[in-house]
């Protein structure tokens, strides 16, 4: 009796008792990638024959031999100026929001904040870019289907009634620069030792938009906020879903103060990581400047 | 500036019972007030485009409503063959209770291109490439034939007929002027023999 042979052998039963191949898992072979050294040696060293290349007298960059360079024949605008000074927000479409709430990298259970769509990955921000946070996009509102706490930078409307519809709550909240620095990286900033800082309030361009009701900003009129949560519901069409009766309310009503950029944490606290320990201030100036 | 309107908004928390000690960690629990308020299952008369004072608010119930989608037409590739975003709204109109009678009337009579055998209002909408916006967009097409329906046919009121009846009598006048002035003029043309 010849048993057949198993195709696959060995190798077969190896792979399916090793972890998931991930690109984390994999690596050529040794010898089969050959390193690229640097230059080394030759009659010119590298830089070629005669000229400008070999003496190094190359023009500068954008030159184009005397032929107008094209970042000069292209005429200026007025729609163009300050265009590197404007606020920037990355865009997070609900698509994406609901790819990593399925996949569990961002926890619905819990209010959704910057941090947590920073720790999962979801987004990068780069404040020295002059981003100021993330807008809520509504591509993939019709297969959105999570009822989540999230607070944003920007929300567009169809993103809005989205996520009101699936009994969720959304904001929008203002944060400066240094704020936002911190509230993307808290590990470094906490290992500075530094107090954190109170929230700056917006500038009086963007004043208007976080105090609209309709922009579900965090300075709005919350009895506002309800009616246009109403008049939402009836422009698109659906049945506004009671939140107050949800047994998840107590998470959804969460909502951070004014000043306060962590959730659980006041400005004014210094958190050290080392010894595991938050530190509160007890002097009465420094109470007062932190809780005004 | 903003700090007056922060300094509002804590304000108003207190007054809807929630303290607002940013020391200590406090929920802002704001939404409670507010979300106990009954939700309405209705949808608003559409006042966006008529300004014309009408008071009387037609709520469009969305669960009387039947809403279906379907996958649109046009270019678009992958994504118009796959995705439903044609919306489809369709109501009886004899039996919606929630319109008056002479209005239903009215958009039976006006609409009949709209309305099928059975008797139901057809409403369709592929305008964008989301079938949100385009429930949206067959909600106000419904509201602007509700809108239309109850046009009421403007009544002139004592004040028009009076300023009317002033304007007729002062032309009536001035005709009758011009026509005295014309025969003065014919009788000094003519010659009298006596």
């Amino acid at each position: 009796m010849s048993f057949p042979k198993k195709p696959g052998g060995k190798a077969l039963d190896v792979l399916q008792n090793l972890p998931r191949i991930t690109l984390a898992n994999l690596r050529p072979e040794p010898g089969a990638r050959k390193t690229l050294h640097k230059q080394h040696g030759g009659n010119r060293s590298g830089r070629g024959h005669k000229g400008e290349r070999q003496r190094g007298n190359r023009p500068r960059l954008g030159f184009e031999g005397g032929q107008t360079p094209f970042y000069l024949a292209i005429p200026k605008y007025g729609y163009n100026e300050g265009h590197s000074r404007r606020p920037q927000y990355q865009p997070l479409s609900l698509k994406r929001l609901q790819y990593l709430i399925d996949l569990g990298r961002v926890d619905p259970t819990q209010p959704i904040d910057l941090t947590q769509l920073v720790n999962a990955r979801g987004v990068t921000i780069q404040p020295l870019k002059r981003d100021y946070g993330v807008q809520l996009v509504d591509e993939g509102a019709d297969i959105f289907a999570s009822k989540i706490n999230i607070e944003v930078q920007r929300a567009s409307e169809g993103a809005v009634a989205a996520i009101e519809r699936n009994g969720g709550v959304i904001t929008t909240g203002f944060y400066d620069p240094i704020s936002l620095g911190i509230l993307i990286k808290p590990v470094p900033f906490f290992l500075r030792g530094q107090p954190i800082p109170k929230r700056m309030l917006p500038g009086e361009d963007m004043v208007p938009y976080y105090t609209d009701a309709e922009n579900r900003g965090y300075l709005a009129d919350p009895e506002k906020i309800q009616q246009a949560r109403l008049a939402l519901a009836k422009k698109y069409g659906y049945i506004l879903p009671d939140i107050s009766k949800d047994e998840l309310y107590h998470m959804l009503a969460m909502r951070k103060d004014v000043r306060q950029i962590f959730f659980g944490l006041a400005p004014g606290w210094v958190v050290s990581m080392p010894e595991k320990k938050i530190l509160k201030t007890t002097d009465e100036k420094l109470l007062k400047y932190y809780s005004s | 500036m903003a700090a007056h309107i922060a300094r509002r908004c804590y304000l108003l928390c207190r007054s809807a019972g929630v303290n607002l000690v940013p020391q200590q960690v406090k929920l802002r629990n704001v939404l409670i007030r507010d979300i106990n308020n009954t939700t309405q299952l209705s949808v608003g008369y559409g006042s966006r485009g008529t300004d014309t004072t009408q008071d009387t608010q037609v709520h469009i119930p969305v669960d009387r409503l039947t809403v279906s989608y379907s996958r649109s037409s046009g270019p678009g590739g992958q994504h118009v063959n796959k995705v439903s975003t044609k919306a489809e709204v369709r109501f009886h109109v004899q039996t919606a209770d929630w319109l008056p009678e002479d209005v239903r009337q009215n958009i039976f009579e006006k609409n009949k291109n709209r309305i099928n055998k059975a008797g139901e209002l057809l409403v369709t909408s592929e305008l964008s490439r989301s079938q949100q916006r385009n429930l949206s967009d067959c909600i106000q097409k419904i509201s602007a034939i509700i809108a239309e329906a109850s046009e009421k046919p403007h009544e002139p009121t004592a004040e028009d007929v009076a300023l009317r009846a002033a304007r007729l009598e002062k032309g009536n006048k001035e005709r009758l002027k011009q026509k005295k002035i014309h025969s003065a003029t014919k009788k000094s043309r003519r010659v009298d023999f006596d």
